[in-house]
């Protein structure tokens, strides 16, 4: 409690030294969300008096632990600068107001964000499940969740700004950047042979698809990574894995079995075949159904390399969070998947 | 898969020093502390299981004694003096590196042997992992 208390008062003078202007600073209903795995989020309503006048406004900080998962790849001001960047495009996103690159005031770079009006139910939750595929059936959410995706991939990402996370060159050059990128996360972490996951690897590398066109991709569409208020997403968050590179990229995560264990629905929240022809007629892509089995192997690699990234911080002592524990488990479940959809 | 002991250590370490103190509530606070202390008895009721590696162990060495047989007589790196798993990963590598040089026929049926080794070790894995249905 002292912790919470005293980070309150530490970022309410973080704000007052960003907003001169403000009087009587203060801070309510802070809470350290449970949710994130690689960085710490904080949710609190900031209010104070501006020119005579009550002000409120809910915020978001988002911090880098250290020691989180992914960290390596998720560089906190490069999320800062891709959501500022997103700011004037379609795809709904939080206002970002202040980056903080020091890590004197809280231990870790920080930002600040708005807090979005909305809810994440969890798509891994029986409770979660339920609210999607009621939404599901008023029809409005995966219409929505197609929409916000094909805001992404027909954005006009160079003119936004967005080509200094790097652009990857023709053909097969993003699939294998991609599979490089996870496969040096796992060299990092591995503690013990994984002869699947080389069969994975090399079958990976032995047979990346051709991009046919490059867009900015999320990296994890998914519900749990949407927040959504009134059916509609009010917000695409989780901005730690997006890459210029192939929208089918996105579009496997959707078709993946990954990311609906329980449902009949896409994401928990959308049919197939829907999604399938909606996104094909607000983008003018065609689903290439051979792409996407090609990125959902990529997709079992990349978890794989998360969980034994995350089970090795723990297996190491560097962050004694349980949750992290638990995925030394997980690690021949998605390689189980991988290896049935390959044939064995 | 990690030690069955080396986890339970971990669990009763967070419930002591984060749950527990977390919780205001006596009743699940005095829940979470007796949780804490079963999981020591339950600790030391516990031993490792053997035949996963067993099962293992045997697997590969089926495979090693089957694949020079397949690749007809041409020779893939891959120390045998090295852990069998470890030698397996070497193997499969060079089967993908010189996959031109084997041949289509060759690298297909060596990779379906292979995989075919591969599903035993997730199977005797999965006896652990596997979600409860």
């Amino acid at each position: 409690m002292a912790d919470t208390v005293s980070i309150a008062d530490k970022i309410c003078g973080y704000l007052q030294t960003k907003m001169p202007a403000a009087e009587n600073m203060r801070l309510s209903d802070l809470v350290h969300t449970a949710g994130g795995w690689s960085h710490e989020i904080y949710l609190f309503n900031a209010r104070w008096q501006e020119n005579g006048q009550p002000v409120q406004r809910p915020l978001c900080l988002r911090k880098d632990p250290g020691v989180g998962l992914l960290r390596e790849f998720s560089n906190l001001e490069e999320q800062y600068r891709v959501i500022q960047a997103l700011e004037p495009t379609p795809t709904p996103t939080p206002q970002v107001y202040w980056y903080e690159a020091s890590s004197d005031l809280l231990g870790g770079p920080f930002f600040v964000m708005e807090k979005v009006a909305g809810e994440v139910p969890n798509p891994w939750s029986r409770a979660g499940k339920q609210v999607y595929a009621e939404a599901a059936e008023r029809g409005k959410l995966p219409k929505s969740f197609t929409e916000a995706l094909a805001s992404l991939h027909n954005m006009d990402w160079r003119a936004a700004g967005l080509d200094f996370i790097g652009v990857p060159g023709p053909g097969k050059d993003f699939a294998l950047r991609e599979v490089a990128k996870w496969e040096s996360l796992i060299n990092q972490s591995i503690r013990k042979p994984e002869p699947v996951l080389t069969e994975l690897l090399m079958w990976l590398k032995a047979n990346a698809p051709e991009t046919q066109r490059l867009a900015f991709v999320h990296g994890a569409y998914r519900t749990g990574n949407l927040l959504i208020k009134d059916d509609e997403i009010s917000a695409v968050i989780d901005w730690e894995l997006q890459v210029i590179g192939d929208p089918m990229y996105d579009v496997a995560y959707v078709l993946s079995d990954l990311n609906r264990v329980g449902s009949p629905l896409l994401s928990c929240v959308v049919e197939r075949d829907f999604f399938i022809d909606y996104y094909q007629e607000l983008t003018g892509l065609t689903v290439d159904l051979d792409a996407c089995r090609y990125y959902d192997m990529l997709y079992a690699m990349r978890s794989t390399a998360f969980w034994l990234s995350a089970s090795g911080l723990f297996a190491e002592g560097k962050n004694k969070d349980l949750r992290l524990a638990r995925t030394a488990y997980s690690v021949p479940v998605v390689l189980d998947m991988a290896a049935k959809a390959l044939g064995f | 898969m990690p030690s069955a002991h080396h986890f339970l250590e971990e669990v009763i370490t967070s419930l002591r020093t984060v749950i527990v103190p977390a919780i205001a509530d006596p009743y699940p606070k005095a829940q979470a502390a007796m949780a804490a202390v079963l999981l020591e008895f339950v600790s030391r009721q516990v031993e490792e299981r053997s035949d996963i590696a067993r099962g293992k162990e045997q697997a590969l060495g089926e495979l090693f004694g089957d694949l020079p047989k397949l690749l007809s007589g041409q020779s893939l790196e891959g120390d045998d003096k090295e852990d069998q798993e470890s030698r397996l990963c070497r193997v499969i590598e060079q089967l993908y590196v010189h996959r031109s040089q084997l041949g289509e026929e060759i690298f297909a049926a060596a990779n379906t042997r292979v995989r075919q080794t591969l599903r035993q070790l997730l199977d005797e894995e999965l006896k652990v992992a596997k979600p409860k249905d």
